[in-house]
């Protein structure tokens, strides 16, 4: 079996994806605060909530580039 | 909770406890009779009556001295919590025991007033299990011998002393569940309340809450506790009372029935609905106080607000979007839903799933009572109005008629006005 490589340009793609992935969880929580007239503190209290959204979030924008790649990959052959 | 931590809680509510529960302050002078002995004799050690020596075995304050039974193995398992006591089989004999303060009479129901008032004669303090006599009169007799001879006088009406309790009526009174509305008591069983009998000339006295001339069944033997609970909320007295009873399950020889349901109608058109049924246990038993801002369930220890906290705005719109992504599409549907129950977890009362049921802080109650010689504001009207209700109710069902309070069984308290007395 092959050692795989994972270079340092991208681990940092995939954090800034999970960061960008983190920040509109974030906002699409305070959209739903503000939509559903609830109280701020839950910008903190629902963090959990918030977590498991940004990690939806990543693997979905994943599958999305899994698919992506694939099929580019093969129409170049 | 145990005693010391009740007592640390009485102490630390004080004045507002007392306010709702005034019968409380029998544990005032907890610590001057920390050195006495309350000596007890127990009339009918059955499995009641074994049950409240289980607690005062465990009061250093309280000794069983004698016992009196004409049902020998009942004895024989009494004495196996307490060898020393001196054994009776006339209650008279018993009662003319110089070294017995009080009795507690845990007998059948139709041999309550008899004991209870030759104990009174006897000058001993009385704590009768409820339901208090076979009739109202019989109640009514009782709580006035106790005031004549001035002794204590206590009736097993746990709840009064169960803190759960305490803590939802001083909430009640304060308002914290808006106006009560109505009270909805039920107490659901599925067994045939039968106890083994090892000879058939038995049957009648080891099953005496299945026969008329021992006891009027469901309303005496369970009713009576949570239609109190009513009257204690309120702080009323209901005044009249319909109800219907009826043996649709067990036929199997007993004379009370085994379905009953009765509607007990206080003067502001309040009411409590009282339900028992011994063949489905699927809702067990409860006492639902129902304010316009709240409902409280004491015997599952949990109230509730009727307005509650939304949940969070993130949960709300995933299940906003969820409904218009897999919710099918109506049309030409009802034009009416079913106004179904909130679900609605509610809080527990004392922080925590309950424990106990006030059993061993009333029997606490009682010794202190015994101890001091001083009857506990409240307690004997609370248990005289437990039992002349539940009868009440029992008698509308057998006449299957509209009953109101008999304004000779009146006592001068809350709502009620004895015209004889006044």
């Amino acid at each position: 079996m092959k050692d795989s490589v994972i270079t340092a340009q991208r681990k940092r793609t995939e954090l800034i994806t999970l960061l960008v992935c983190f920040v509109i969880a974030n906002v699409v929580n305070l959209c739903a605060i503000i939509a559903y007239g609830t109280r701020f503190v839950e910008l903190v209290t629902q963090l959990g909530y918030v977590v498991i959204f940004s990690v939806a979030l990543y693997i979905c924008w994943t599958v999305l580039r899994l698919i992506y790649y694939g099929i580019r990959s093969v129409v170049r052959k | 909770m145990d005693r010391r931590d009740f007592l640390k809680n009485l102490g630390a509510a004080g004045g507002t406890l007392l306010l709702a529960s005034p019968w409380l302050s029998a544990f005032a002078d907890v610590e001057h009779t920390r050195h006495s002995k309350a000596r007890i004799g127990v009339v009918g050690p059955g499995s009641r009556g074994r049950f409240l020596m289980s607690f005062l075995k465990n009061n250093p304050k309280a000794e069983v001295v004698a016992l009196c039974d004409i049902y020998r193995p009942s004895i024989d398992e009494a004495l196996k919590m307490y060898p020393q006591a001196r054994v009776y089989t006339d209650y008279r004999q018993l009662l003319e025991d110089k070294e017995v303060d009080a009795v507690l009479i845990a007998t059948p129901l139709d041999v309550h007033f008899p004991v209870a008032m030759a104990a009174f004669e006897a000058g001993k303090h009385v704590f009768c299990e409820k339901t208090l006599g076979i009739t109202i009169d019989e109640c009514y007799k009782m709580y006035h011998k106790h005031l004549d001879t001035g002794r204590v006088f206590f009736s097993g009406q746990q709840r009064l002393f169960d803190p759960r309790y305490i803590k939802v009526m001083e909430l009640v009174h304060a308002g914290t569940f808006g106006d009560i509305e109505g009270i909805r008591a039920y107490w659901f069983r599925n067994g045939d309340w039968r106890r083994p009998v090892p000879s058939p000339e038995l049957e009648r006295l080891i099953n005496w809450r299945l026969y008329k001339e021992h006891s009027k069944g469901l309303m005496t033997e369970l009713a009576c506790h949570q239609i109190q609970v009513g009257s204690w909320a309120l702080r009323q007295i209901p005044n009249r009372v319909m109800g219907h009873g009826a043996i649709t399950y067990w036929k199997d020889g007993r004379e009370v029935d085994d379905n009953v349901s009765c509607i007990y109608v206080f003067d502001n058109g309040v009411k409590l609905t009282y339900e028992s049924i011994i063949s489905n246990k699927f809702y067990g038993l409860e006492e639902q106080i129902l304010g316009h801002l709240g409902t409280v369930e004491p015997e599952k220890g949990k109230y509730y607000f009727e307005t509650i906290e939304p949940a969070p705005g993130f949960l709300q719109m995933v299940n906003d979007i969820e409904h218009k992504l897999f919710d099918a599409i109506p049309f030409a549907g009802t034009s009416w839903a079913p106004e179904t129950a909130n679900e609605n977890h509610g809080e527990f009362i004392l922080g925590k799933r309950p424990q106990g049921d006030g059993t061993s802080q009333m029997l606490d109650a009682f010794v202190e009572a015994v101890i001091t010689g001083k009857q506990p504001p409240r307690i004997a009207e609370e248990g005289y109005y437990a039992s002349a209700l539940c009868l009440l109710g029992y008698d509308a069902i057998e006449q299957e008629r509209i009953l109101t309070f008999p304004d000779e069984y009146k006592l001068n308290y809350l709502n009620h006005h004895n015209p004889t007395t006044a």
